[in-house]
């Protein structure tokens, strides 16, 4: 049996080659040929990522690459990971992989097969550098989530929600001084020809990725392919986890060493600011939840614990 | 006699999808309030609306189902006309009623589909992003517009059989 | 059946489907879903078209088309595009061929607010045609400057066909919009230039005329002014940062409802149709990208594209000869197939082997949208050709096609020079940009 992966990301796209083509042959192997991966790069089975999770559900895509945070009511548990301080952007996968047992109740319309971590997300902006709190007070800053708005409110600055596809002209024209988002969009989005300031070193949100399956098509295989698709997809999370970790490295340091750029790591006191202020976002975030009966402490302690 | 052999009740469907489709038009003047609001907000208050984007993608679709059935209902979707004098009289009458009947038949399974979305979507708590609108009414909105979509389809039909001519030929040609 | 052929098949159903009489967005989604059907079942079928018809409504940037479309509406129901083609003629209706130029220059100021083709033939068609046959202009001549002027609805921002090419291309539509204004001033001056040849060879197709003293000239213009402010307050907008291309669509209609209630332009009732006239078109258009939308993933689980993309590097033909094909395609393409419909079939296919062959994505952008305003002129099927005709009235479709010919050669120039010089396109976007 063919699976079919989605994937919105251009074809071109590191994730094929280090991810994508291992998968498929661990599960190809695995199976004796039975099964195998057919991978639909650049949103060839429907454009649009926010989709992606309704393609699965509903059977577009056998299998799909996405991330949690574009449907976010559908897992409030797995996004208590991307707040400040939860995870570490090295750690975080390997943690999140071993406690995936915990998110199965925000799972049951699909089947989880990887979840990962990007690189932490930074302040990227136009004109005016962010090189402490008070420099980020009432400058209007593009958001990847509410959470993510909900940090940046507390940083003093004002969140503002677009498409991805979108920040660069809006960095560009003015419309927001800047983004919250990961370096490797530095070069994935071309930001770096808008961006002349990046500002690191605080806690800060992080991002999740996962890959998902439609439940009847996993169902429908038996065990030896099943247990081949969730080894293979753990060890995709993990590979895919470190390698967008050395993208974003890259980017930034090929961003930092570019004329006239700016990279702030921030000093000790306006991180300890900066996290005092997320800090205080993140309880109250983990308080609510916890009162929608979401064990978002029980997650928490049992990633910290990895 | 010179009594057209049209009948009238099909008339009712016009008035009706006509509604939706006013409707539609409200909804489009709000989201254009609300854009223009936006950026007044923005640019001139220093106070950004959140999550403006998600209203206006809702609103789209709405607007959509809202207006279907009378775009459908006035003919208004865009065809090539060049090859209907090569069809013949009997040819474009038969291909009218053949379009309609497979559009009806996809479009059926659309609603079955929307429908069982739109309950899905509805039992999980399906919801944006940022605001937490709950999405199961636009689905539903999916099954009404598709839906009374289907049912124009089929007066044509209804139509096209009665009259025994294509649509848009005089009565007697 | 070997996939291929079942793409191919997919093709010819396409077409049969067109040829009966089915519109473009049904003979799309027709053709998607019983053919993702026949491939791989009813449950991938039914997904697909459930996913598709929600999502490719429930999309942020595409809102550019209903907020354009009720701009223009209510532009023309309040009478300022005939202020603007009034003004247009005050300045150069003096000269030979005059009237024509006026039409053109009102087409390509109307352009400026109106995303559609066929809109501002038709807009500016209503009002210059009637003048145009009281001078005694050439039948010819007067529409075929209206059918070829339409066109610059696209190309001369805001334009549907950029909004839809950079969803698909997920390019920047402020880019595209931007890269559109030269290419679009220099389609206008070769469309004056292609009617002071015409009327060269034949000065009783356009005679001159009467003069218009200064005075009544900058009176006419101030006439104008509502549309002029919106046209300067969207573009100027985008340009100087106050808001997004989608703001500014916004912001522009909404502008142009308060002049026009303002100047006591429009009445309530006017405004209704205007509005409902918007629904009924953004409707059929949102059909036609879910249309696209359902049948694109057939076409990509049958392989076609990536069939045609290796069929397309095999011929060995070159960058410029690869090119070559891609633009005669488009033209074949382009006397059968609606623009919008066109686009969507073949830029997820031609847009791959463009980047591979290291085209700039948003020059090339430019580049289809001219070839497919063309395809809007050329027989058999030639949308802006046969609304015009509706709009003249009493000539003949022949004639109509006929008049076009001189304007389809400056669109071939204007290709040219494009081609030759890519900076005509991408100056704007990149001194802005960059
Ligand atoms: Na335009
Ligand atoms: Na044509």
């Amino acid at each position: 049996q063919e699976l079919k992966l989605a994937d919105f990301q251009p074809p071109t796209h590191f994730i094929v080659d280090t991810t994508y083509t291992p998968f498929g042959e661990a599960i190809s192997a695995a199976t004796g040929g039975e099964t195998t991966v057919k991978v639909f790069m650049g949103g060839e089975l429907g454009a649009g990522p926010a989709e992606q999770y309704n393609r699965v559900v509903d059977g577009v895509a056998d299998i799909a690459f996405g991330l949690p945070g574009y449907t976010a009511s559908n897992f409030p548990l797995t996004l208590i990971s991307e707040l400040p301080g939860v995870i570490t952007a090295e750690g975080g996968t390997q943690a999140m992989m071993d406690n995936v047992d915990m998110l199965s109740d925000e799972y049951r319309r699909v089947q989880l097969v990887g979840l990962w971590n990007n690189a932490p997300n930074l302040i990227l902006t136009a004109e005016k550098p962010v090189r402490s709190m008070d420099d980020l007070a009432g400058m209007n800053i593009r958001v990847p989530s509410r959470n993510a708005g909900i940090v940046v409110q507390a940083w003093g600055a004002n969140p503002v929600s677009m498409p991805a596809p979108e920040i660069y002209n809006a960095m560009q024209t003015g419309v927001i001084d800047g983004a919250m988002i990961d370096p490797t969009t530095l070069k994935s989005f071309k930001l770096a020809e808008v961006t002349n300031f990046v500002t690191q070193g605080m806690d800060t949100t992080i991002s999740e990725f996962f890959l998902i399956m439609n439940r009847d098509v996993f169902a429908d295989l038996d065990d030896t392919a099943q247990q081949a698709v969730l080894d293979a997809g753990r060890e995709a999370a993990l590979t895919a986890g470190s390698t967008w970790l050395k993208i974003a490295d890259g980017a930034m340091a090929d961003f930092a060493a570019a004329e006239g750029k700016e990279v702030t790591t921030l000093s000790e006191d306006e991180v300890a600011k900066f996290n005092e202020a997320s800090a205080a976002a993140v309880e109250q975030i983990v308080a609510d939840a916890e009162a929608e009966g979401i064990p978002a402490k029980a997650w928490i302690d049992a990633l910290a614990a990895d | 006699m010179t009594t057209s052999n049209i009948p009238a009740w099909p008339d009712l469907f016009g008035r009706a999808t006509f509604a939706l489709a006013a409707l539609a038009g409200v909804l489009l003047i709000l989201m254009m309030g609300l854009i223009a609001s936006a950026v007044f907000m923005r640019y001139v208050m220093g106070n950004p609306l959140l999550g403006v984007n998600e209203i206006v993608q809702l609103a789209a679709v709405a607007i959509t189902m809202l207006a279907l059935p009378y775009a459908t209902h006035l003919h208004a979707h865009v065809r090539a006309d060049i090859f209907d004098p090569a069809l013949g009289r009997v040819g474009r009458w038969l291909a009218d009623i053949l379009t309609r009947a497979l559009s009806i038949w996809a479009l059926w399974i659309l609603v079955g589909r929307a429908w069982d979305k739109a309950a899905e979507a509805a039992e999980f708590g399906d919801a944006t992003n940022m605001l937490n609108l709950p999405i199961w009414p636009l689905y539903a909105l999916v099954v009404l517009g598709i839906g009374l979509a289907i049912v124009i389809f089929a007066v044509q039909i209804v139509l096209l059989i009665l009259t025994r001519r294509a649509f848009g030929e005089p009565e007697n040609g | 059946m070997a996939d291929l052929t079942i793409g191919i098949l997919g093709f010819v159903a396409l077409f049969a489907l067109m040829i009966l009489r089915t519109p473009v967005a049904f003979a799309m989604l027709l053709t998607g879903f019983f053919g993702i059907w026949w491939l791989d079942g009813l449950r991938r079928a039914g997904a697909v078209l459930m996913t598709e018809t929600y999502s490719a409504v429930a999309n942020y940037s595409l809102i550019v088309v209903p907020m354009f479309i009720l701009l223009g509406n209510v532009a023309s129901a309040a009478g300022f595009s005939r202020g603007l083609y009034d003004a247009a003629y005050a300045w150069v209706g003096r000269l030979r061929g005059g009237l024509a130029s006026a039409s053109v220059i009102g087409c390509a100021a109307f352009s400026a607010v109106s995303g559609s083709s066929i809109a501002t033939a038709v807009t500016i068609g209503k009002v210059a045609l009637p003048e145009m046959k009281r001078l005694g202009y050439g039948p010819g001549l007067s529409t075929g400057a209206i059918a070829a002027g339409g066109t610059l609805g696209f190309l001369i921002p805001p334009s549907t066909g950029f909004v839809i090419y950079a969803i698909l291309t997920e390019e920047s539509i402020g880019r595209l919009f931007m890269a559109g204004i030269l290419p679009g001033l220099l389609m206008m001056a070769l469309f004056m230039l292609a009617i002071w040849i015409v009327t060269l060879r034949d000065p009783a197709a356009g005679p001159r005329g009467e003069r218009v003293a200064f005075r009544e000239r900058f009176a006419l213009l101030l006439k104008a002014l509502p549309l002029i402010v919106v046209i300067v307050v969207s573009i100027g907008g985008i340009y100087l940062g106050v808001f997004t291309p989608v703001e500014a669509s916004g912001v522009g209609a909404a502008l142009t409802i308060l002049l026009a209630f303002a100047t006591r332009s429009i009445d309530l009732k006017s405004f209704a149709t205007s509005v409902m006239e918007t629904v009924t078109t953004s409707t059929m258009l949102y059909m036609i990208v879910i249309g696209a939308n359902v049948l694109n993933p057939f076409l990509s689980l049958t392989g076609v594209p990536g069939g045609l993309e290796a069929g397309l590097n095999a011929l060995g033909l070159g960058t410029y000869g690869t090119l070559a094909v891609i633009l005669l395609s488009y033209v074949v393409l382009g006397m059968f197939l609606d623009g919008l419909a066109m686009l969507v079939i073949t830029i997820p296919i031609y847009f791959p082997v463009i980047q591979a062959l290291g085209f700039d994505p948003i020059w090339f952008g430019v580049i289809a949208v001219i070839v497919i305003e063309m395809g809007m002129i050329t027989p058999p099927v030639g949308l802006n050709v046969f609304v015009v005709r509706n709009v003249a009235g009493d000539v003949a479709l022949g004639t109509v096609f006929r008049g076009v010919f001189p304007f389809l050669i400056a669109m071939i120039v204007c290709l040219f020079l494009i081609i030759l010089f890519p900076q005509i396109a991408l100056l704007i976007p990149n001194s802005m940009f960059n």
